[in-house]
């Protein structure tokens, strides 16, 4: 199970930079990079990194109050990385990786609405001196901790900076149940707050 | 400028070098512990949280209430002052706290569990040493599980401590169905909250005689609110003064602790602790140091509980302490007593 996971990443990862392999510029035009606060807080605190690739665009006009409103709306392949460890203790420490699809939509004054569904996720436990117990023989074990399949959902909102290096700004709650996790499926909550960075635009 | 940056560059390159060398070092001071390890065993990594003065190497190993409670929610002025005379060592067990692993919920027991703990006290004799010796305190549930423990193999251990703990959970309704009126018309009697103990009798009345999980829960939540109507009309000490500030709050994710709490204590119910184990009958056959502490208002595991065990165990050397003014958590509500207790105890023993 977890090597087909690690697998489906990576090939994931490998569909996202072919789809950009052709032109570079064009695959910077359609990615935006992103970096913030991973965490729940209270219990633990870190960092996760990302990239966005813009898929599928199109506009919705709708007639509202006599006005006609022009909503963007975009499909994105995700991709994300992080870390996040509980500062009080040793025994709440991980990283995580998860790929999926956003949907976001974006009005004219660039304010965002966004759902991220990321099918496939992991999430690494960290623990710090662990000792594993056989009969009478107790060995210290390397780099210990465990590996969780850990899908997530996001939900979040957000601004858009058009034309700018920082292109944009988000908050999403994200929930991501880590599956066989003791008897059973644990599920988390934390909070991403960020911002999103778009290298063309460096440029111009 | 470009000289600075060189230059901090390298002061911070060195600083992270030696946090880094000092993170992964393992020295410890004896005498002041304050040590997290796991112990992985059948598939679930728990941790030990190891703390206090263990310069002579005796360590009381605690289990926690629950099942599903924490290990360091035994944490506060009575365990300080035990931290400061011997190391002690909280544990989360399998499916509590940070506790975390793969397995099946037909694999866990109260044997498996047992077993943990024993697997414990192997991994801190690697890591202290096999001079090491070993107290065992449980409470509440970790009475059961602490009883088990002692069944499998108590040579490892140097004394028992049983806080408020339940070694016959199916026996707790019974108890439930005398205590709960005896009390219920002493307070009636003295005009102390007497709405709530005529519904406590109400209830007692309704219930199945019959010992049966729905309403042994609905009793074993109503022994809490009892506790609760008892430290407000003044029986009950306040726990204030012993319980611990908001390190445990930090330590446990909410979330994580209640959902694992949760879990646990449900898969024990479907496996029907609370109808039918008792360990009663084999307490003859523990026969090291053994001290009983209750509270005489412990309306959770009822004192008789203790009385019960006390005449049961097998040991020639056995003490029972009753706290008159404590419920279920005598080291919140008397923990200058406990600690004075518990130390005593250990002197003596170790």
């Amino acid at each position: 199970m977890k090597r087909h996971i690690i697998i489906l990443l990576l090939c994931s990862a490998l569909q996202l930079q072919a789809q950009g392999g052709a032109d570079g510029t064009a695959f910077l035009d359609r990615t935006e990079f992103k970096v913030g606060y991973s965490g729940t807080i209270f219990w633990s605190n870190g960092i996760a990194v990302g990239a966005e690739y813009l898929w599928k665009e199109f506009k919705k006009t709708k007639e509202r109050r006599n006005a006609q409103r022009t909503n963007t709306h975009q499909f994105l392949f995700n991709g994300n990385l992080g870390f996040a460890t509980n500062f009080a203790s040793k025994t709440d420490t991980g990283g995580f990786t998860n790929f999926g699809v956003t949907w976001r939509r974006t009005n004219k004054k660039g304010k965002q609405f966004s759902i991220d569904l990321n099918p496939l996720g992991y999430y690494r436990s960290f623990l710090p001196e662990t000792y594993r117990v056989n009969g009478d023989n107790v060995d210290r074990v390397s780099f210990p901790g465990r590996g969780y399949y850990s899908p997530s959902l996001s939900v979040g909102i957000g601004k858009q900076r058009k034309g700018k290096f920082r292109s944009g700004s988000y908050f999403n709650i994200t929930y991501s149940p880590r599956f066989n996790y003791n008897a059973r499926t644990l599920p988390t909550f934390s909070i991403q707050y960020g911002f999103r960075f778009n290298f063309k635009n460096k440029k111009q | 400028m470009k000289q600075f940056s060189t230059f901090s560059l390298k002061i911070v390159f060195i600083v992270s070098i030696v946090w880094f060398v000092n993170a992964c070092s393992d020295d410890f001071e004896l005498n002041n512990l304050d040590e997290t390890l796991f112990v992985r065993h059948k598939n679930a990594d728990m941790p030990a949280y190891i703390r206090g003065n263990s310069s002579e190497k005796v360590f009381l190993i605690t289990l926690h209430g629950g099942p599903g409670g924490t290990g360091l929610g035994f944490t506060g002025k009575a365990f300080e002052a035990i931290e400061d005379a011997y190391g002690v060592v909280y544990f989360d067990q399998r499916g509590s706290g940070n506790s975390q692993g793969h397995y099946d919920e037909d694999d866990i027991s109260i044997d498996l569990m047992a077993e943990d703990v024993l697997a414990l006290v192997k991994v801190l004799k690697r890591k202290f040493g096999d001079d090491s010796r070993f107290f065992l305190l449980g409470g509440s549930w970790g009475g059961t599980l602490g009883t088990a423990t002692l069944l499998k193999d108590q040579s490892n251990f140097k004394g028992w401590i049983e806080v408020d703990g339940a070694n016959n959970p199916a026996g707790l309704y019974d108890l439930y169905l005398e205590t709960f009126p005896t009390t219920a018309n002493t307070q009636i009697a003295l005009g102390n909250s007497v709405d709530f103990w005529e519904a406590v009798l109400a209830l007692v009345a309704q219930v199945d005689p019959v010992n049966n999980l729905d309403d042994f829960l609905t009793l074993n939540g109503k022994a809490f609110e009892a506790e609760e109507k008892l430290f407000e009309d003044g029986f009950i000490a306040s726990v204030e003064n012993g319980i611990g500030g908001n390190e445990t709050f930090f330590v446990y994710n909410f979330l994580t602790k209640a959902w694992n709490s949760g879990k646990i204590q449900s898969i024990f119910d479907d496996q029907g602790l609370f109808q039918t184990v008792d360990f009663t009958s084999q307490l003859s056959e523990i026969r090291i140091p053994s001290l009983f502490i209750s509270g005489k208002y412990d309306m959770v595991v009822p004192i008789a509980s203790a009385q019960t065990a006390f005449d049961a165990i097998g040991s020639t050397s056995k003490e029972l302490r009753i706290f008159e003014r404590s419920g279920h958590g005598p080291m919140f509500t008397e923990p200058d007593l406990f600690a004075n207790t518990v130390i005593e105890f250990m002197n003596t023993h170790k």
